[in-house]
């Protein structure tokens, strides 16, 4: 509701024009509700109740009946329900699959969050336009907005309107009836006589087809670029912002005479930091050749100890990083090998402590390269673990290779009565 | 019509007989149930482990409940509420419970702090082995008999003490009628809530959650009180009706309160199904052993027959109705979803604690060591209900009413509060 309507009107007198109805004043909410169902008792429909706040019983003292609204809400909320699960069904799960983390690709509890928002979102649309449309919202303009009483409404006025539309309608009567109810004060109210004023603006309706027509510009060049073929290069809304002046690492460049615009590094040169001159530490190399031996010291200086304390976390580690395919004890059966067994496959991971395979007799320098650089199919894992856990690893290896091959001679004669056979054969 | 009512001349607003006749039944009800259980328990032949669990259960059920109506309290003076008034003489009632809950609670609390050690396995000799619970020994400092006791200790007296707070007041200005005293407990409310939610957070973590002691939830207090409250609003809609059946109060409650008590009950069964799927979500996509363990031992094997019974009987079912306004406001629907809701409200308790009953033995060498809850075959887990997990239930609702029946004396209703007008005169458009 307006109260802008009693001004800029002022030139055309109220009490001209056709009728249009009868506008009655009462003094307290409780007055305009008593009102309103003499009204209503008295048989009429189009009349409607105007008040600065909701009054309570209003609803029921004009006879209109609950709003069908929550229903449209709920069929709103259902719709983005099932709309929310269908777009992630045809997006993740028919049209363009993609493994995270293992889940199957249509996993409910996955969907659950976006099927939730689209129902709030869904719903609350619905919510919000469904009231506009039910009141017949937007509406510019109404012909009570002729009254000096009605730009009260928002104020301090409680007022019935009746229009003279209604079946019941009788000027002198319906008067008589809003009196009887206890009105302050009655007017009756006209439609504008001269209607040319009563449409819209010309700038205004001006200004809605042109900005109409701007908003589809943007949709007429997509759908141009979608139907003919163009040898000019993309629009650019911003072009200094995609073609800035500078040249990035993997971008030819004339200046120079490799033409690369990446320059490395100078020949000769080391940068800080990465000398890595211990051929044993970082390459597992000694004399060009791969170490039997460990480092003797850390590049910090402090001295290579193999101690317990470097075994168990040459365990850890290698329970992190091996264990998938080589399996706790080395012998090759991880989770991988034995997940393509599964599958009907046949793929084993190198058996890392059997005595007549490869692996054990290699040189420790050589282990530690295939850690750092990867071996056949298996990968290197330079970039995850650093040098001093993989000599860890090395030494955990070459710790297993000896308890997987051992004899009831290797435990010690006070703790043979625990072991459950004669020997700890290898694997199991 | 007018936005305020006053008291209607023939309202029966004095409590009367109806508290002690509600606290004799109470008794009555308490102390037949109990035995009948401490018999069953007995004859468990499980070292009291099935009576203890069950007992845990009921015990919860009736805690919550407290907490349910002492929230609804403070946060009706928190934001300055006006519905409430009419009805909060009874959520004080059942608030004010607390006291004699908490002694109820020495039921579990003293036997762990003498030494029984099946029913937390925290308390367990074997929880301190260093090789089967490596994950868990960083917690026994803070999990540990003494401490425990200290900590429910503290929660009972913060619980009982801001209860008895808000309820003393009140009745201070049905003397006084100064509307300061409204003031006062507006200030008061913000601390209470602040304290009122540590306490229940923690109380969640220490009283549920320890019960596997490996596993972890942030949200899991939040998410008990959404169920804690769902079971407050149903027990608090109840009571009410009991008393209007008395001729008490018929023209102070309308259909509009039991409409808003059903509002909090619908909001808080979508808010416990929604921190519940919260928790889910993120560790069923996190996937990490030491967390999904949790859902393992109840989503697979006999337990997710319960699982999916509470996603259809506590959130579903309920859910899609309560939304309606009908089934709000009519007597006889707003006691089956209350009575509904408390139903699962319980299973909810027991479908938190039950799937952590089942303790396997683990051997390492020669020695067999108790591996705790949630391990083993998930095939060797059972629901297992019994006959004892009914009886000390409906024992310990028997306490409850006790605690309710004492505490409702002299008006029903705050006559003096400022906002009993707007109370009495509460219709939802």
């Amino acid at each position: 509701m307006s109260d802008h309507g009693s001004h800029g009107h002022d030139d055309v007198p109220a009490g001209e024009g056709k009728l249009f109805g009868l506008l009655a004043e009462y003094d307290t909410p409780g007055e305009l509700v008593d009102a309103a169902r003499k009204v209503r008792d008295a048989g009429y429909t189009d009349f409607d109740c105007y008040s600065p706040f909701p009054v309570h019983g209003i609803d029921e003292a004009m006879g209109i009946k609950r709003t069908i609204l929550p229903l449209l809400i709920f069929g709103g909320g259902f719709t983005g329900l099932v709309g929310g699960i269908a777009l992630q069904w045809y997006c993740n799960a028919y049209k363009w699959g993609w493994n995270i983390s293992g889940k199957p690709t249509w996993s409910l509890p996955a969907n659950i969050p976006i099927a939730f928002e689209t129902t709030i979102l869904i719903s609350v649309l619905t919510a919000f336009f469904g009231m506009w449309a039910l009141n017949k919202l937007p509406q510019v303009w109404h012909p009570f907005f002729r009254s000096e009483r009605f730009g009260r409404v928002t104020d301090d006025a409680f007022l019935i309107g009746i229009e003279s539309d209604d079946k019941r309608f009788d000027l002198e009567g319906t008067k008589q009836l809003l009196i009887d109810a206890g009105a302050i004060a009655v007017e009756s109210c006209h439609k504008d006589p001269d209607l040319s004023k009563a449409v819209m603006p010309k700038w205004l309706l001006a200004l809605i087809v042109a900005s109409t027509a701007f908003a589809l510009i943007p949709l007429a060049i997509a759908a141009k670029a979608r139907n003919s073929k163009s040898s000019e290069p993309h629009y650019h809304i911003f072009p200094d912002m995609d073609f800035q002046p500078k040249f990035k690492s993997d971008q030819p460049n004339d200046l120079f005479a490799d033409g690369r615009s990446n320059r490395g590094e100078i020949d000769g040169t080391i940068p800080r930091g990465s000398l890595n001159a211990d051929d044993v530490f970082y390459r597992g190399l000694e004399g060009g050749d791969w170490t039997h031996g460990f480092p003797k010291t850390y590049p910090d200086g402090r001295e290579f100890v193999i101690d317990d304390k470097l075994v168990k976390r040459g365990q850890n580690r290698f329970n992190i990083y091996c264990t998938p395919c080589h399996g706790y004890d080395g012998n090759g059966n991880g989770a991988v090998p034995q997940r393509v067994k599964l599958n009907g496959g046949a793929w084993a991971a190198r058996n890392l402590v059997d005595p007549k395979a490869d692996v054990i007799r290699m040189p420790n320098g050589q282990l530690f390269n295939t850690i750092s650089n990867g071996y056949n199919t298996m990968m290197g894992y330079g970039a995850q673990i650093p040098q001093s856990d993989r000599w860890a690893i090395v030494i955990y290896v070459r710790a297993l290779e000896r308890a997987q091959n051992a004899s009831l001679d290797d435990v010690p004669a006070d703790q043979r009565t625990n072991m459950p056979g004669g020997t700890m054969g290898g694997g199991k | 019509m007018s936005l305020e009512k006053t008291l209607h001349p023939d309202e029966k607003i004095k409590a009367g007989k109806i508290g002690g006749s509600l606290a004799k039944t109470g008794l009555a009800i308490a102390v037949v149930f109990l035995a009948i259980s401490l018999v069953l328990g007995a004859t468990y032949g499980d070292h009291w482990k099935r009576f203890m669990y069950a007992y845990l259960i009921g015990w919860t059920f009736i805690f919550s409940i407290c907490l349910g109506c002492l929230w609804i309290t403070i946060l009706h003076h928190l934001v300055r509420g006006r519905w409430v008034t009419a009805i909060r003489r009874i959520a004080e009632a059942i608030a004010t419970a607390f006291p004699l809950v908490f002694v109820a609670g020495l039921g579990f609390v003293l036997p762990v702090l003498l030494g029984y050690k099946n029913l937390y396995y925290w308390a367990h000799p074997d929880a301190h082995d260093p090789e089967l619970n490596h994950n868990l020994l960083h917690k026994l400092g803070w999990l540990e008999p003494g401490f425990f006791t200290v900590r429910f200790v503290i929660y009972g007296v913060a619980f009982s003490s801001i209860a008895a707070y808000f309820a003393r007041k009140s009745r201070e200005q049905d003397e006084s009628g100064d509307p300061k005293i409204s003031t006062t407990l507006r200030v008061a409310s913000a601390p209470a809530m602040i304290l009122y939610s540590f306490a229940t957070c923690f109380a969640a973590f220490d009283i549920l959650m320890s019960l596997s002691p490996a596993w972890y939830s942030t949200i899991y207090g939040v998410n008990f009180w959404g169920s804690a409250m769902v079971g407050g609003m149903a027990t608090l809609g109840l009571v009410v009706l009991g008393i209007q059946r008395t001729g008490r109060l018929t023209h102070s409650v309308n259909a509009s309160h039991y409409h808003d008590i059903g509002k909090w009950m619908f909001a808080f069964t979508f808010f416990w199904a929604y921190t519940q799927f919260s928790q889910f979500m993120l560790q069923w996509y996190g996937n990490m052993p030491e967390e999904t363990v949790w859902y393992k031992y109840r989503l697979f094997g006999d337990w997710q027959w319960v699982s999916i019974a509470m996603l259809v009987g506590f959130w579903l079912f309920p859910f899609v109705f309560l939304m309606s306004r009908w089934t709000k406001r009519i007597v006889p629907s707003f006691v089956f979803f209350a009575v509904w809701q408390l139903v699962f409200h319980w299973l909810d308790i027991y479908w938190n604690v039950m799937p952590n009953y089942d303790w396997q033995t683990d051997y390492h060498g020669t020695a067999s060591v108790v591996a705790g809850p949630l391990s083993g075959n998930i095939a060797y887990h059972h629901v297992g209900f019994t006959p004892l997990d009914i009886t000390v239930w409906i024992g310990l609702i028997g306490v409850l009413l006790i605690g309710i029946g004492r505490n409702l004396t002299g008006n029903l209703i705050p006559v003096k509060d400022p906002t009993l007008g707007l109370s009495l005169a509460h219709d939802v458009m």
